[in-house]
């Protein structure tokens, strides 16, 4: 289908390459752009998911138990929510308006609206989705730590470590392997999701949140160019298999099924 | 352990929550009154909100009620999780028990479905739909959903029936069972909690689904998501129906698990060996 010009009339016109030079060739004037924000929305997201994840996981379990808990949940949350109410509840929090909630905090303070979603839209858009990786990094990386050994932390803490001594030189360390599985796993999620950028701003304003799936999905399903759509998608289907065997050779095929396992 | 750098920690995590915690307690207190101001205090506290329960809603030109629209979720989430779970336990029950050419060569394609997330293949999936004339139906849309889950599916019915004993199938064999006999007279029963756990597992992703009823039931047949996208879509956000129906929309599914819930540890679970 990639190779066909099919349009609103779904007749199979095939028309070789000629998709994939629209696409390289640099005809088409949104694709830079496109790529662009992909790398910036991946780049962004990504250190946010494992960044935070860490750090959450790290404190909370130094937490008392319920504190602890307290604070994992707030952060799962996103995981449990359907997609849509994810999405609305971003899109009204930074809404533009003096209605969005976060307007309404500013407010309280005597500071004039931000227009969150038209002038932060990225910003968002790779918050929305860090966070919402956040959850699932968070849940392997604390089931890592619970999993290791009391000796060694007990050790270090004999000998006077500070707890950032202890994360730094022997929790994290030992967290390498879930870290990279992580990585790896978001690093796919990432390049592939466009459904909450859908969602909260629909990859406007003017095409500054599209990222490339996401436009794969719009020149399809809005502008009914199904061969060009298909095209788009066709690099991105190349691009998963590509890193997913090189997460395979990289991981085994047993360290891959783990993390779905805790998914489920 | 504790030591008073570990309000340090407390502090941290107090901050980067905060923003998260104003947005679920502003969605909450939205719910059940007219307006907030500052971005957690309710004013006119009342369900006026829920009024959608028992009032047609206006969609385009026309209106609905929610109980049409749920009808249609529930029925769709119903074919997806009832065709994830037939699926699920005959390949699962094949995957565990029985040796065929190529079954590595299975198993690794099962990892390798589910590693392809199912949102890119979305425009192959409308031509699929569109030759097989069930595009725009919920029985196809709950098929093409289905069939993003049933990976993972067979991975955990796989390991439910890795758990029945050897010797009860052998017995059963000894006294002239069939393979399929055997498959719904002695391992079906066994792992009942199993089936339910498939079931609920592919229900709810079916019901938590958007993109894919988005894309293929638009506008002709409203279920619950894309109901609440088609709000969010307006040029003024209905924030207090919007928080309210998204509770709802939440809330159905909990209600309907923990009452399955209740029935499901009723169910003795057979004293088997091994078990």
């Amino acid at each position: 289908m990639s190779f066909t010009s099919m349009g609103r009339t779904l007749d199979w016109e095939f028309v070789g390459v000629e998709n994939f030079r629209k696409l390289f060739a640099g005809t088409d004037p949104i694709v830079p752009r496109i790529l662009e924000n992909t790398v910036i929305y991946v780049a962004g997201a990504l250190p946010v998911t494992i960044g935070v994840g860490l750090l959450v996981s790290l404190l909370s379990m130094r937490m008392a138990k319920t504190a602890g808990l307290f604070f994992r949940t707030v952060f799962f949350i996103p995981r449990v929510v359907p997609p849509v109410v994810w999405g609305f509840l971003w899109a009204w929090s930074w809404e533009g308006t003096r209605y969005g909630v976060f307007n309404q905090v500013l407010e309280a303070f005597g500071i004039s609206p931000v227009y969150w979603l038209t002038r932060y839209s990225m910003l968002i858009v790779v918050m929305a989705n860090g966070f919402l990786g956040v959850s699932l990094a968070m849940l392997i990386f604390t089931s890592a730590i619970a999993g290791i050994p009391v000796d060694y932390t007990r050790a270090a803490e004999v000998d006077g470590a500070s707890y950032w001594q202890l994360s730094r030189h022997i929790i994290v360390p030992m967290l390498r392997w879930p870290i990279a599985v992580m990585t790896m796993w978001h690093l796919m999620s990432f390049i592939n999701s466009y459904v909450y950028i859908l969602l909260i701003t629909g990859g406007g304003p003017y095409y500054s949140t599209s990222v490339w799936s996401l436009y794969g999905y719009t020149s399809a399903f809005k502008e009914y160019l199904y061969g060009y759509g298909s095209s788009l998608m066709m690099i991105l289907v190349i691009v998963n298999a590509i890193l997913f065997f090189l997460a395979w050779r990289i991981f085994g095929v047993k360290r891959l099924i783990a993390p779905t396992r805790l998914e489920a | 352990m504790r030591s008073p750098r570990a309000v340090f920690s407390y502090l941290i995590l107090s901050a980067l929550s905060t923003p998260f915690l104003i947005m679920y307690v502003a969605f909450f207190i939205q719910a059940f009154s007219e307006r907030i101001s500052l971005g957690i205090l309710p004013e006119g506290v009342g369900i006026s909100n829920f009024n959608f329960l028992w009032r047609p809603i206006p969609w385009g030109l026309e209106r609905t009620t929610v109980w049409e629209v749920l009808r249609n979720t529930v029925l769709y989430a119903g074919l997806s999780g009832g065709t994830v779970t037939v699926i699920c336990l005959l390949g699962g029950y094949a995957l565990s028990r029985m040796d065929f050419k190529g079954k590595t060569f299975f198993l690794s394609l099962q990892l390798l479905l589910h590693a392809f997330p199912g949102h890119i293949l979305l425009i192959a999936t409308f031509f699929l739909l569109l030759y097989m004339k069930l595009l725009y139906t919920i029985p196809g849309v709950a098929l093409a959903r289905a069939s993003i889950e049933i990976p993972l599916g067979i991975m955990m019915a796989k390991g439910f029936f890795d758990a029945v004993p050897w010797d009860l199938e052998r017995a059963a064999m000894v006294d002239g069972c069939s393979r399929i006999e055997l498959w719904s007279k002695i391992f079906l029963p066994m792992i009942g909690p199993g089936i339910a756990a498939v079931f609920i597992w592919g229900f709810i992703f079916a019901w938590h689904e958007f993109i894919y009823v988005y894309t293929f039931l638009p506008g002709t047949v409203r279920l619950m998501s894309t109901l609440i996208q088609a709000m969010i879509a307006t040029e003024t956000l209905p924030v207090g129906l919007l928080a309210a129906m998204s509770l709802f929309y939440m809330a159905i599914p909990l209600i309907f698990f923990v009452i399955l819930q209740k029935a499901l540890l009723k169910v003795p679970v057979l004293g088997g060996k091994g078990l």
